[in-house]
């Protein structure tokens, strides 16, 4: 990052401070002169942006006091702007036991994760965060965003990646530099921008490109360029499966070929069954939906969407019973679910079982969510 | 999270300021500490347990869980020195060897950290599942930056088998299967692609979806053929699938691209044993060893190959070299027993044989092939 994108991004976020933390500071017996001492001389410092200086006084006020949380945070700030990551980590560390409840010591412990490659726990981190909320750190909460997503597709997590990004775009974010991460999200490549193959950037471009367009419903200059990548890049795992759930939309027979392709070219690719399943369904072609559906969840025994789509389809070729059980797991597995939900309701209508359809309709209205069919 | 499996709810911890008991009221402080503890409020958990261990310092359970709290919260320095402790004191430390390793892979002392690995599965008490799990992941990790990637695959393989498919077990499998000897945070971006793509493959075939293996091995080839170990994996592969020709195929092309690759030189020499082609076999055998003299598996086959060949004496010579370099491989322990028992030394054999099914029941556990023994103790999983 540059140092005058952190410089801005740390003051916003440098002068709120956890509750008690002044209080901390400024606790005054005779014990603690020299801590108070140091402590006025290292947010002086700070003030003045002798950042060195700064630093070596928090952390003489540490050896004093090592619970001192102001000392902790400006310190793990000031370690940060000066890209010394490992150090602000470990001061972060201490200062995030202390006050769990902080987001954003959470968030920045996170970004210093992040730049030591340290992924898993950058992630999880920044995650608890934005959990945990960043009050109105506008600039940090775009950074902490950015960073989850990408994080979130180098963890093949594509679709909360999509979300994020996606949510980013409709406040307003600037998409220039949201792009690349939204065309390896679309692709389902698990990379970080800067480990994009070179070979493959434009390509990664040109999907990303055309997402933002799709979104902002611009839809023939996103057709021109999903058209134009898969062109360019007709064998590569991914171009088929995005250009396919363009077209599933619009023309749905084009799609299912696409689709098709990326099975020829990905042959494990279960959220292409996926699709594939729930057009077939959709165009009262039971057998071959089952089929594709039961396809994906052999090949991911996991995937909620899977199970999800196999219900679907049982369900509408008239097996009520089993599409119940394969339903149930998933809304077992995900209760906050509102398509299974909704098909759960549907299901329990036809059997018969009142309570039960019920007992959904009221977990709907809880969600507060619309039937996705509709 | 990064191989997380938490033990401890640090979100519900609240930092308690409560007072303390009245000072050296050690039982009083252990209960509370436990209790504390127990309620998820580790900030005075931890305040406890450091003032139980001040009063007694010989309590290691103590220490075990002063240890471990500061672990879950990331806090690895001063978990570190509290584990040094209950190591220090604790009759069979168990599971507490493993722990401490993975304090200080944390803070980057690597060879400490393998170490006490190595204490670790030295000892009879590995610990829970989950600790055995995370630990045998960051000792591959290690073992793979040390380059002994075979042995790293191993553990690897065990964890995928039992765990499933997660992010950084495919990095980590990656690294092992194209040789490259660094930690996933050392790789640079660049090699992100080929790494993932061969941990994929690993992965499949590791659970036998060759399937699978092939889709992502196919485009590792595609994108990165002519790159050092690429060939040799694929051989590999092929090889577990017991497709010979194919794999000898691969390996001879890596042999194309990097002429002094020793594992390509012996699985070619293997695959020579196997069809009983012993000249062909020996002399792929000797260019190993000449290439790197101090590898155990140049030697070891080499050593196994004399002894088909019905030169016990020089085979006794090359396993001894073996067992020298790598004392802790049940194979080479297994193949020297066998050689003994050709010269008729029997005693001899009788030991190597006794190693090796020590060594074997080791590796077994390790690698989850095996039921690892209990430690009996309350021991949770660490991160």
């Amino acid at each position: 990052m540059t140092s005058i994108l952190k410089a801005l991004l740390l003051a916003a976020v440098v002068w709120t401070l956890p509750p008690g933390a002044a209080a901390h500071a400024q606790g005054g017996n005779s014990a603690h002169r020299s801590f108070q001492e140091l402590s006025q001389a290292a947010r002086q410092a700070r003030d003045e942006n002798r950042e060195d200086e700064a630093i070596s006084l928090y952390q003489q006020g540490l050896k004093l006091k090592p619970e001192w949380d102001e000392g902790l945070w400006y310190l793990g700030t000031l370690l940060y702007e000066k890209d010394r990551y490992s150090e602000a980590c470990k001061v972060l560390r201490r200062f995030v036991a202390q006050d769990p409840k902080v987001g954003y010591g959470w968030a920045m412990l996170g970004m210093d994760e992040f730049q030591t490659q340290d992924y898993g726990r950058a992630l999880d981190h920044l995650q608890r965060g934005m959990a945990l909320g960043l009050g109105d750190h506008k600039k940090m909460a775009s950074r902490v965003f950015y960073l989850t997503a990408v994080l979130l597709t180098r963890s093949e997590r594509f679709d909360g990646s999509m979300e994020l990004l996606f949510s980013m775009v409709a406040s307003g974010e600037d998409t220039a530099p949201l792009v690349e991460p939204i065309g390896l999200a679309a692709l389902r490549l698990p990379f970080l921008p800067r480990e994009i193959p070179s070979d493959r950037r434009e390509m990664v471009r040109m999907a990303g490109s055309a997402a933002l367009a799709l979104q902002a419903q611009r839809f023939e200059e996103a057709e021109k360029l999903f058209t134009n990548m898969e062109g360019t890049y007709p064998k590569e795992p991914g171009v088929h499966f995005l250009f396919g759930a363009y077209l599933l939309g619009v023309r749905p027979d084009d799609g299912i070929k696409e689709m098709m392709r990326e099975l020829e070219i990905s042959p494990s690719h279960v959220p292409a069954r996926i699709r594939l399943a729930e057009e077939y369904v959709k165009q009262q072609q039971f057998d071959r939906g089952l089929s594709f559906a039961q396809e994906a969840l052999r090949l991911a025994p996991k995937d909620a969407s899977a199970r999800m789509v196999l219900g679907e389809a049982l369900l509408a070729k008239g097996d009520v019973a089993g599409g119940i059980r394969e339903l149930e797991i998933v809304r077992d597995q995900l209760p906050d679910l509102a398509r299974a939900r909704w098909d759960l309701f549907r299901a329990y209508t036809a059997a018969g079982r009142t309570a039960d359809a019920s007992r959904e309709k009221e977990e709907i209205g809880r969600l507060g969510q619309q039937d996705p069919r509709h | 999270m990064f191989l997380v499996i938490p033990f401890l709810a640090l979100m519900s911890a609240a930092t308690s300021t409560g007072p303390l008991p009245r000072p050296g009221n050690f039982a009083e402080i252990a209960r509370q500490a436990d209790a504390a503890r127990t309620a998820d409020r580790m900030g005075e958990a931890i305040r406890l347990y450091r003032e139980a261990v001040r009063l007694r310092p010989s309590w290691n359970q103590g220490w075990w869980w002063l240890g471990t709290l500061f672990y879950d919260q990331d806090r690895f320095p001063e978990a570190q020195a509290a584990l040094t402790r209950m190591v220090a004191i604790a009759p069979k430390p168990g599971p507490a060897h493993a722990m401490l390793a993975l304090c200080e892979y944390e803070l980057e002392d690597y060879p400490h950290s393998l170490k006490h690995f190595e204490d670790w599965a030295h000892g009879r008490s590995p610990g829970t599942d989950d600790l055995g799990d995370v630990a045998a992941f960051h000792w591959a990790l290690l073992l793979t930056r040390q380059g002994r990637f075979e042995q790293a695959l191993y553990l690897l393989g065990g964890r995928a088998r039992r765990r499933g498919e997660t992010p950084p077990l495919i990095e980590a499998m990656g690294l092992a299967s194209l040789h490259l000897a660094r930690l996933p945070q050392e790789a640079p971006p660049e090699w992100r692609e080929r790494i993932w793509l061969a941990g994929k493959a690993a992965f499949g075939a590791s659970l036998s979806n060759f399937e699978g293996s092939h889709e992502y091995s196919s485009r590792l080839l595609a994108h990165y053929g002519q790159e050092p170990n690429v060939h040799y994996f694929l051989g590999t592969l092929f090889a577990a699938e017991h497709k010979n020709a194919e794999a000898g195929a691969e390996f001879r092309q890596e042999l194309q691209i990097s002429s002094q690759h020793v594992p390509a030189m012996l699985a070619l020499a293997e695959a020579e044993l196997g069809g009983y082609r012993l000249a062909e076999a020996e002399s792929l055998a000797r260019r190993a060893v000449e290439v790197e003299s101090k590898n155990p598996d140049a030697h070891h086959l080499l050593g196994r190959i004399l002894l088909v060949a019905g030169q016990a004496q020089r085979s006794v010579g090359e396993l001894e070299l073996a067992k020298r370099l790598d004392p802790e491989r049940s194979a080479i322990r297994f193949h020297l027993a066998s050689a003994y028992r050709e010269l008729g030394r029997k005693q001899d054999a009788e030991r190597e044989l006794a190693a090796y099914s020590a060594l074997q029941k080791r590796e077994a556990n390790l690698s989850g092939s095996g039921k690892a023994e209990s430690t009996g103790g309350d021991v949770k999983a660490p991160r």
